[in-house]
Parts: C-alpha cells; structure tokens; sequence
C-alpha cells in the first residue's frame, strides 16, 4: 500500500486562534463596561451607543460567537485535519469563512452599537446579516464535508460526531429562528408573534448554549484533553451514549426559561422534565473527561495546559447541575429575572468555554510555532487568576440574586410588599462592585495569556504547512465482530441525517401544537394592535435593548402580582413582532406599565432617571428628547405588520401618519400641562405612547 | 422579687448548662492528666513488657468507664450547686435579659464546649496510643483501601495497569479509546431521572394531583388573605377613611415624612411644592383638603389624573401617616411652588369640620 505524503494547513488555525484571542479580549472589555454600569451609571457616558441596553447585546453576541465561535473554529480546523488525515477540503473556503466570519463580527458590533437590532436575546444580529450567517456557516459545512469526504480514516471520532451534529443542528436553529419581515435595509420584524415568538426563541437561546457552546466544546475536549493528557479516551461507550442522549434531550429543554409564563403549561413541565434527564447525558461528557485524566494526575500538577481543562470541566459538570436545578419550577420561581441566571451562565461562560479555549491555545501555539511556551508559570498565574476570578464573579452575584429574590417576595404582615422595588435594586450594589472586580481579574488573566502568546510566537517559527502521511483509504474488509455503533461512523451522511432526525423531534413536538392548537393561546378580544405611534414606541424600546433590564412578563406569584398587577395572558401578546417578556429583571417588570405614571413622570424620567428615582442606576436617554420619529418610515412598518396578519384595516398605511400625529399632539399637550414644552414628533413622545398603553388592554375587562 | 429573669426558665438551663459543663470540665481534665501520665509510663515500659499491655487495655476500660459514669452523673451535681450559681448571678440579672448578658452567657457556653472537645480528643490520642503503631498503620490503610474501593465500585474502575485489555483496537491521531462500562452510579442516576420525568408529568397533566401556575397562584392568594385577615383583627391597623384621625406626635410624624420622601416625592416635590402632581402645601385641592378626603385619595387613587392607588404599597396606619404628614406641611410656602389647582379649602369649613370631628368620635371609640 503506497502511503501518501500531505500537508496540514495550520495557517487557517493560526488565523482562528489570533481572532479568538482578539475576540476574547473586546467581548470581555464589553463585559467588564456593562457591569461597571451597574454601580456607576455615568460609565454609559450619556451617549446611546454606549449604555446597557446596546452595550450588553455586543459583549453576549461577541464573547458566544466571536470568541467562542472562533475558538470552534480553531480547534476543528486543527483536529478535524489530524482526525481525518487530510488537509482542509479548499484553502479557499477556509479563507473565506475565517474572513466572512470576522466580517460578520464587525458588521455585528457595529450595527448593534447602533441600534439595529431584533431585539431577541443572543439573535439580535438583523436580517442581512442572519442571511451572511447563512451564507458562511454553509462554507464551513462544505468545507468539512469535504475534509470528511476525503479522509484517509474509515471511521469518525467522537469529536468529529460532535462538530457534525453542532453543524446541522444551529444551522435548524439559526435559521428556523431569525424568520423575520424585512421593513427596511436594517430593520426587521420577528415572523412570529408573542407566546409562539417566545417558544421558537429560546428554543433557539437554550439550544445556541447547547450546540454552541457545549457540543463543539465537547468535541474539542475529546481531542485536546487524551492529547494533553497523552491518555486514552475512558470510556468509549459512555461517549456513544452521553453523545445521542445529549443532543437528543438538550433540543427539549428549553421551555425552561420561560417556566410561570404564559407559554402553555404543557410545554412548560415538558422544558422541566427534560431538564432533570438532561443531568445524566450532560455529566457524561464530564465523566469521561475527568476519568481520562486517571493515571494522569501528576501531570496535571505541572502542565497549566491540563489545569486549565480540569476546571473547564469542572465547570461544566456544575453548570450543568445547577441548570436541572434552576429548571425545577420552585427553584425557578426564585432564581428567574435575577443576577443567579447571570452567576449560572458565567460558570459554564467563564468556567468551561474560556478555560477551554485557554488551555488549547496554550496547547496549540507552542505546536504550531515549534517551540515550548514562552512560560509556563505566566501561564499557571493566568489559570490562577482566572479561577479566582471566576469566585469572585459568581458567589457575589448568587447572593444578590438570592437576595434579591427574597426581597420581591417579602410582605408586612398587614399584606403589603415590604421593599419598594428600588430598594431590593440598591440593596446590592455591593455585590455588583464585587462581581466587577472578580471580571477585571478575569481579563487581566487573558491580558497575561495574550503576552504569553505573543512571547511564544515571538520566539518559535510558524509552520504554516505541517507535514504528514497516511495510506489511503481502501475498501473497507469488515474485521468481523465489530461494536454496532462502528456502523455509523463510517457514514458521515448517515449521522448528519440521523443527527438531524433527533434534535428535530424535540422541537417539532413543542412547537407544533403552539402554533396549530387554538387553545394554547386563547384570544382575548379587547386586545389590540398597536397604533402607529405606540409601534414607533415599541421600535424605539426594542433599538434601546430596554428588554436587556426590563422583563414583560408578570408570573402568577402572589408578589407579583401585588407588585405589577393582573399577572400576563398568552393573549395579551398576539401583536408582538418580537415578543419582549425579556429574562432578567435589573429594572422592575413593564408588563402593566401603562397609566402607572403620568406623561411628564416619564419625560423627566427618561431625562434622567434619578430625578424620579434617586438612587436609580438606570441610564439617562437624553436623545429621545431630540431625536425625531422616522415618520417616513410608518408605511413600511404597518405593511410589514399586516403581512405578518396584524389586522389593521386595508391602506390604513396612508393614514397612519395623520393618525400618529393626533395622537402624538395630545402627548404633546399632556406635557405641557404639566410644564414640559416638546415638539409632537420627538422620539420620547413615541416613546411615552407606548409605555402608557403596555398592558392595558386587558385592565378595563373584569379579571378573567 | 418575682420579675427577676432568674426564675425565667430559659436563664435557670443556661446557667444550669454552663454549670454541668465545669463540671464535666473539672473531671475531663481530672481523667487527662490520669491518662497522660499513664500513657507517658506506658511507653517506657512497652519496649520490654509486652504482657503488661493487657492489663493496661483493662486500666484504658476501667478509666473510661469511669468517665462515662461521671458524666452521668454529673448532671445530679449539678442539680445541687444550681442554687449556689443562681445566687451569684442574681445581681445583674433583672429585667429581662439584655442582649448582651446572653450573648456572654452563650458565648461562655460556647468557650466550655470547646475545652470539653479538647480535652476528649487528647483522652482519644492518650488512650488509642497504646495499640502498637503497626496495628494503627494497616488500620489506616485499610480505610485509605475501602474508600479507593467504594469509589472504584461505584465508577466499575478497572485498575490502570489492566488497561490493555480494554482498549480498543482504533485510534485517532494517537488517540486511544477505552471500552470502559458506564459508570454504574451514572447509569442510575439517568434511569432515575426518567423515571421522575414521567411520574412529573403524571402528575401535572394526567392525575392533576400537582396544583398548575394559575391554581398555585389561587392558593397562595387565599393563604395571604386568610393572614392578612388574622393579623388585622389582632392589631390596631384597622384605619380607614371614616375611623382616621390626625397623628400629631412626632415619630408618627417623621415616619410620614419618611415614606413621603419615598413614594410621593418624586410627583409632588420633596416639600410638597408640585412639580407633576399638585402643590399639596397651598389652600387649593384638587379632590378634598380635609383629613379623610387626602387618606382617600393616598388610598384609592385618582387613576385618570395619575394619581395611583397606595393601599397595595402602604399599610392604613402609613396611610395615616403621610396624611398627616400633609397636613403638617400646610402652609409652608416652599420655594418653586406650583400654581394653584382645584378649589379653596378651609380648615374651619362647616361640612367638612363636621366629617371631621366626626371621624375622630369614630376613631376615638376604635378600641386600639
């Protein structure tokens, strides 16, 4: 058998690992600002780009898919070469992705800075950018493929089964997810509406942690850690199992953040229980990382590389204990809309994705430059720095959001809400200092692996083409009794498929019945749509990303209730092109904020929060004072909403405007009652409209 | 003196404990230097006396079979010298107990338990010394193996060197595989966990015996009720717009203050002078200036005017408080007043000093 002589591409690697330091660097700078803002609200510098509600999509969109993405991205064009003892199937398509990804990123961050957004969590990128997203994630499925297609391996690894289902699987979700109306270049309107919008997206959200930021990582774990190690793989069973379990229960469970809402409570205990069984798969994964370090703990003592693995997935393992936790509906009931999300996401976060990325980087720079580490202990710092970091971040944020939790639900005796909102906010503050700090730690320690690289590469020299063998692939002579699973993995077609086939069943089943069945949704007559202003309103509410601290969404608890009002029906929503119930409460719920306050409360309020609210850490919007609606585009908006099947009346876009202005004018005279002098057609006036009617249609009905 | 704390039960246990606990203390440390200096003796003589080792295993029995008798006893002595120790404590101790005698006293009880853990962990070292080192050594290590097992068994652990056996015949870039069984402790845990999926969604959707979001909420509302009812007809709290009367004393009066600072403010200006809401500190009123037609405003609300509704927020007697809070500000001519709004009110009004005088008769007869 003639062996033949190849090449692995490592420039394209080289490329990814740079963009993942870069990326890693910028996403957590982001992360650092926005929790600053928490106790400072000046650092929003007045200025719309920068405050909360568009700082925080930037730092999420580019820790998930520009750092972690790239580091993907990294360790799959690296193993997946080495895997299949082939060279990437095009050099092209390789330049390609990695320049249309990073093209992606920038366009991203900027448009989001700028306020073009959908206002759905983790999908907030708009419309032609979710198309070049399409476009270049199916680059890299053709570029795999096509490695996979040329092998020189009969059978898959367990990674590669990893990075086959990650590929299938957030192609369905990115896809089926960011169906949406186009209104204009860069404004779009959710396809779906309310209860149904909330369902498909965080059917998508849980899903883009799982086949994201899990599944792919797990790949990588099944190569960079034995090889680190230079340890077999534990056990090769429980990776068939936990990796069909895993991807089969993970697409289920997310109704689970949406559990006391109005979604259907059918699907509510199907996100639950789903959950709970999620343990096992998930814990899997684990298992078979740590047990693969068995025989190998004393090098763990010494090798920064293999330290920073251990407490990846260490991380992982109580991450994704925690989450069946949290699913559990009277856990939920305390740990939903405070800072405990936040502390659960940044183990899994700053836990298993960032150490997993350090620790190959370490692993691989060195390789690819043919030299050891610069230094190890820089290295072993940094992994200090990093996992002290990490405490610092989530105990503090735990806490508050525990305490938080109790606050909300303590009454007097008498029966009365014993904290006014305000003050469970300021209560914490000191956690949120703390939190800051333990994030500051965090970045230093990148801050310290980026010299370190630099170092490394400074002093070794690139091998950009890395040499390498391997006989060719023959027919395959069966060896006789085999394990059944070897079956599949000479089939890389086949495990797309049935990959595909088993992470759609979860969905499908959840999302059918919601949108087919009458009854999840029971309609409510006196609800209706939006007017011309109040959508303007909405628009603006969404560009500001106040859904990143204001939830609408009142759940059946006896505080809640007291506290906001009548608690959401599924009806109320039918007309929200995209739903806005949000996910974390760092301002009170808005849900039944219409007629709490008077139209000049929220002028000033807006103004400057702190004049109505001292002590509020809510940012000022001067702009909406000055800003002028973009009346121009009130047609294109209304046809967009009918052709979603929100029933305004047929050319009611030619009147629209007029019907704006009318309304906008007695805004205008409200304020001015009260002393306010604002021109009709100033953005706060839009603005205003549509707070004042959030939740009131129902509030006139008898409570039923 | 029959107030005196120190018939107060809970002072006669703990000045009884602290007292057992001298005692226990007095003997333990009695017992210690015992076995100390036997032990100490013991090892010089162990090298050559190899028989005598029985007999001190006898001693070892005999001792602590004396302490454990002490300490059952002990509480008799105790019994005895309560009196002489409630005595001594007599002089400070009337009146209740200050918060911080108590924590002096739990603090002393403390501070003895330690020295009792102390001292019994030096009676454990004193007296288990006496096994040969060897037998103390395979001891460990047989404890050191059990644990190695239990959590070899639970994972089905195979020893590293059998590894070769179970590995299997692929590999990947120099990635080996084991063919390692599912740990068993795992593969229990997810049966479990599917067993609880289905027994859950039995539960909620098919026996119903599991109350659903809307019927907890059902629940709770009725248990809050049932408490806010209970805890009502026992306080004084019962105020309403006919029963409220005006608060003059000056606590009453900075707690309206207080809680006008936090919730009105922010319409009606820190003083009172109006900004969105109405000056409340002129003559003019917009829906009634006298005492019951303000609670019912703070009360019930003037919706449509943006003036919400307090009584899910504030309690009657808070209520009652920025009332009269309001009314004490009357008058005060802050600066950047707003306008007048709503009609002229005067104190002296006939109608509405009758409602008035009438509503405090009323408050009067309240039983508080």
């Amino acid at each position: 058998m003639q062996v033949e002589q190849f090449h692995y591409d490592n420039k394209i690697v080289k490329q990814f690992a740079f963009a993942t330091a870069l990326w890693g660097i910028v996403g957590m700078i982001a992360g650092l600002w926005v929790a600053i803002q928490f106790y400072a609200p000046g650092a929003a510098l007045n200025f719309a780009p920068t405050t909360f509600g568009r700082l925080r999509p930037v730092h999420t969109n580019a820790v998930i898919f520009a750092f972690v993405g790239n580091c993907i991205f990294t360790g799959v064009y690296y193993s997946l070469q080495r895997l299949c003892k082939a060279r990437m199937f095009s050099d092209k398509l390789s330049r390609l992705h990695f320049w249309g990804w990073q093209g992606i990123i920038i366009a991203g961050a900027l448009t989001l800075l700028l306020g073009y957004t959908t206002g759905k969590e983790y999908a907030e990128l708009e419309w032609p950018i979710d198309i070049a997203i399409t476009l270049i994630w199916v680059v890299f499925g053709i570029n795999m493929f096509g490695t996979i297609i040329k092998r020189r391996e009969r059978h898959l690894y367990v990674a590669i089964w990893f990075y086959i289902a990650t590929w299938v699987t957030v192609a369905l979700l990115h896809i089926v997810n960011s169906f949406e109306i186009p209104v204009s270049f860069l404004k779009s309107y959710s396809w779906y509406a309310g209860v149904q919008d909330a369902l498909v997206q965080w059917w998508y959200g849980h899903n883009a942690v799982a086949f994201f930021l899990t599944t792919p990582i797990l790949g990588l774990m099944y190569y960079f850690l034995p090889k680190a190690a230079n340890r077999p793989v534990y056990s090769y069973r429980l990776s068939i199992i936990h990796f069909w379990a895993l991807i089969f229960i993970y697409i289920w469970a997310g109704p689970h953040h949406l559990l006391y809402t109005a979604l259907p409570d059918w699907a509510q205990s199907l996100g639950t229980v789903f959950s709970i069984m999620l343990l096992a798969p998930s814990w899997g994964g684990m298992l078979n990382g740590l047990f693969t370090l068995r025989g190998a703990w004393d090098k763990v003592r010494e090798e920064p590389v293999l330290k920073f693995f251990v407490v990846a997935v260490t991380c992982y393992g109580m991450a994704t204990f925690e989450g069946p936790m949290m699913s559990l509906k009277n856990v939920n009931a305390i740990s939903h809309f405070t800072d405990w999300t936040i502390a659960h996401v940044h183990i899994g976060g700053l836990g298993w994705n960032g150490f997993m990325a350090f620790g190959m980087l370490y692993w691989l720079i060195p390789r690819m430059w043919g030299t050891p580490l610069y230094s190890k202990k820089l290295a072993t710092n940094h992994f200090w720095l990093g996992t002290i970091g990490i405490v610092i971040y989530a105990v503090p944020l735990y806490w508050a959001g525990f305490t938080q939790a109790q606050m909300w639900k303590t009454f007097t005796e008498e029966g009365q809400l014993k904290f006014q909102f305000l003050e469970t906010v300021t209560h914490i503050i000191p956690m949120y200092v703390t939190r800051s700090v333990g994030g500051a730690l965090y970045l230093l320690g990148a801050f310290i692996m980026v010299y370190n690289l630099y170092k490394t590469v400074a002093k070794g020299k690139f091998i950009a083409n890395e040499a390498a063998e391997a006989a060719p692939l023959e027919t395959h002579h069966s060896t006789g009794r085999e394990h059944w699973h070897r079956w599949i993995e000479k089939k890389p077609m086949t495990l797309l498929v049935f990959s595909l086939i088993v992470v759609a069943i979860g969905g499908a089943i959840e999302m059918i019945p919601t949108f087919l069945v009458k009854s999840n949704v029971p309609t409510i007559t006196s609800v209706q749509p939006y007017t011309p202003l109040e959508l303007h309103g909405r628009d603006i509410y969404v560009r500001e990303g106040c859904y990143t601290c204001h939830s609408q969404m009142i759940r059946p608890f006896r505080d809640e209730v007291a506290r906001y009002g009548e608690y959401s029906k599924a009806g109320e929503f039918v007309y929200d092109h995209p739903f806005q119930w949000g996910s974390k409460r760092t301002g009170p719920d808005l849900a039944r904020e219409g007629g709490k306050y008077p139209d000049s409360w929220h002028y000033n309020h807006m103004m400057d929060p702190r004049i109505m609210s001292p002590g509020s850490i809510m940012p000022s919007y001067g702009w909406l004072l000055d800003n002028k609606i973009d009346t121009a585009s009130t047609p294109a908006r209304i046809r967009a909403m009918q052709k979603l099947g929100v029933p305004y009346p047929a050319g009611y876009d030619q009147v629209a405007n007029k019907n704006l202005l009318i309304q906008a004018n007695s805004i205008r005279l409200n304020l001015k009652m009260d002393k306010i002098e604002t021109p009709k057609d100033a953005e706060i006036v839009a603005l205003i409209a549509y707070l004042q009617r959030l939740g009131k249609d129902i509030k006139g009905t008898a409570k039923n | 003196m029959p107030e005196s704390t120190i018939y107060d039960p809970f002072v006669v246990t703990m000045i009884i404990i602290m007292l057992i606990l001298l005692l226990i203390i007095g003997l333990l440390a009695h017992v210690v230097t015992g076995a100390a200096g036997y032990y100490y003796q013991q090892q010089k003589e162990s090298a050559q006396q190899k028989e005598k080792a029985q007999e001190k295993n006898g001693n070892a029995t005999a001792i602590t079979t004396t302490i454990i008798l002490l300490l059952f006893a002990a509480p008799l002595f105790a019994q005895d010298s309560q009196t002489a120790g409630a005595i001594t404590q007599t002089g400070n101790a009337y009146g209740g107990l200050s918060a911080t005698a108590f924590y002096c006293m739990a603090g002393v009880i403390a501070i003895e338990l330690l020295v009792v853990f102390m001292l019994l962990h030096y009676l454990r070292v004193f007296l288990s010394k006496e096994r040969s080192p060897e037998a103390a050594a395979a001891k460990a290590a047989v404890a050191q193996k059990r644990r190695v097992n239990i959590w070899n068994k639970m994972n089905k652990f195979r020893p590293v060197e059998q590894e070769a056996e179970i590995t299997m015949v692929h590999e990947y870039d120099g990635i080996r595989e084991l063919d390692n069984r599912l740990p068993p402790w795992w593969l229990y845990g997810f049966y479990v966990s599917i067993f609880f999926a289905v027994i859950y969604l039995w539960r909620y959707h098919v026996s119903h015996t599991a109350p659903l979001s809307g019927q907890e909420l059902e629940i709770a509302m009725a248990e809050a009720e049932q408490q806010k009812a209970e805890y009502l007809k026992k306080s004084a709290n019962n105020v309403d717009e006919n029963t409220v009367q005006l608060l003059t004393a000056a606590n009453e009066i900075s707690s309206g203050e207080k809680l006008f600072i936090q919730n009105c403010a922010a319409c009606h200006g820190k003083a009172g002078e109006g900004i969105v809401g109405p000056n409340l500190t002129d003559d003019y009123w917009l829906h009634g200036g006298s005492l019951s037609a303000i609670f019912k405003s703070i009360k019930y609300g003037w919706p449509e005017k943006g003036m919400r509704s307090w009584k899910d927020d504030l309690s009657p007697v808070q209520i009652a408080q920025v009332t009269s809070y309001i009314k004490s500000i009357h008058g005060t001519n802050p600066p950047n007043a707003k306008a007048q709004q709503g009609e002229l009110y005067k104190e002296e009004a006939a109608n509405d000093a009758k409602t008035d005088s009438l509503a405090n008769k009323v408050a009067l007869s309240t039983p508080k």
